[in-house]
């Protein structure tokens, strides 16, 4: 999909990729826009404009690194808009894909057992997802907010890709998650919420991969930079 | 199995030459790139048979290209130049040379092909696990390690490791709770063997 730019319409951006609503949602920004570029409604809501382009263009295109001048942004900017993404899971998309699956369960009448499998196993996964954004949340963005605010190295010398290596395990269960129920589920179930249901896990899987882009394409891009500056 | 063909290089005239040689004997569509730093937005690949031709002196970007094994069959060749030491690679799985000929080159990605096509060949014997492969499964399960599992079943760590590679390909699931949850949607396991809290 092409880059979207300061000048561009901010209702052209939703109309080309409603996924960014919740996205512009974080940065506190709501619908109505009349005919307001991206950098005007930036501008009315204090906000970065460059700092804005290089996350919705992140969701935007797969391939897309911001150019050096777009990442003169505080990274301490981009690790609140991560924080935010964290509780936007927290607080509404797992719930929501666990609504779904209780709806899934209790669609369910007789030879309910692979069904309820499945239910642990997303718990399973749910526990491990959360322990993974509050890994996030209570080291791995402290220590960078450190780093950048006062310049200092972790006392014991573990750096970002040390701290930043855990997303695959989460990955995999959720892949797995998804494959134990197209491959090998018995169809024991209500289809439209079995639907649902997928279609959820679907959507929150391309999130938490536009989600894993910008740390690895931008926030670990310029942390790295700081770490090799201090000596690292 | 889809391929993909990398050729990464800082020197174009080695990028479009290496195509040129390669797209004059396989039909093959190649992606070329200067930095193997690129091959990160490449992340998305499944499913795949990568061929990657890279700059043996050059970057090589092993974050991305092990987020490539986890999802495809790699094949990585090492290109190096007529003056650059040549050690037995432990990186590389095969190697070119700027003085390669171009029939070397054909060669080459025959060989990778008939590799990549065993392996295929091997996944689609039904798809349906071996008896051997449900002991296994049945005992990963149970929360045996390798090691256990081969003194089990009396069969060296080396089969059990590649069992559970073929089980994985065959299902599509990796982790050990996912295969505990299959174990138990086939009745290979009564859930009361296992404890549900732990395990699952």
């Amino acid at each position: 999909m092409e880059l979207l730019h300061k000048e561009d319409k901010m209702s052209s951006l939703i109309s080309r990729n409603y996924n960014l609503l919740p996205v512009i949602n974080r940065f506190g920004i709501r619908l109505g826009f009349k005919e307001k570029t991206i950098k005007e409604i930036c501008n009315d809501n204090k906000i970065d404009v460059d700092f804005f382009l290089a996350i919705v263009n992140t969701y935007t295109d797969e391939s897309y690194f911001p150019e050096a001048e777009l990442l003169s942004f505080s990274p301490l900017l981009l690790i609140d808009y991560l924080k935010n993404t964290h509780k936007y899971y927290i607080n509404y998309v797992l719930p929501k894909i666990e609504r779904l699956l209780n709806q899934l369960l209790s669609s369910c009448t007789e030879n309910c057992s692979s069904l309820k499998m499945i239910s642990s196993f997303y718990q399973k996964y749910k526990t491990e997802l959360l322990l993974h954004l509050q890994l996030e949340d209570e080291k791995v963005f402290p220590y960078i907010i450190n780093l950048f605010e006062k310049r200092e190295l972790n006392a014991d010398g573990a750096s970002i890709e040390v701290l930043e290596n855990e997303h695959t395990n989460v990955e995999v269960k959720l892949s797995d998650l998804k494959n134990l129920i197209i491959r090998h589920m018995k169809p024991t179930y209500e289809d439209n919420a079995m639907n649902e249901f997928l279609m959820a896990l679907f959507q929150f899987e391309n999130d938490l991969n536009d989600h894993a882009r910008i740390e690895d394409h931008i926030l670990i891009v310029q942390v790295l930079e700081l770490e090799k500056e201090l000596g690292k | 199995m889809k391929e993909n063909v990398f050729i990464v290089h800082r020197s174009e005239i080695i990028r479009r030459g290496l195509a040129l040689i390669l797209q004059d004997y396989f039909k093959m569509e190649i992606t070329q790139l200067n930095s193997a730093k690129d091959l990160s937005s490449f992340s998305g690949i499944n499913n795949s048979i990568i061929i990657l031709i890279m700059d043996a002196g050059g970057d090589q970007n092993s974050k991305a290209i092990d987020q490539f094994k986890k999802n495809n069959d790699v094949y990585l060749i090492g290109f190096y130049s007529e003056d650059e030491k040549q050690e037995p690679g432990n990186f590389f799985d095969y190697q070119l040379t700027e003085l390669s000929s171009a029939l070397q080159i054909q060669k080459l990605v025959q060989i990778i092909r008939k590799a990549g096509s065993k392996t295929k060949n091997g996944m689609q014997d039904n798809g349906e696990l071996t008896l051997r492969e449900k002991d296994v499964i049945k005992l990963i399960a149970l929360g045996l390690s390798n090691k256990e599992i081969a003194e089990k079943l009396f069969i060296s760590i080396h089969t059990v490791i590649s069992h559970r590679k073929n089980i994985t390909e065959k299902l599509g699931i990796k982790s050990i709770s996912g295969l505990t949850v299959f174990a138990i949607m086939n009745n290979l396991l009564d859930i009361e063997d296992i404890n549900p809290e732990e395990l699952i």
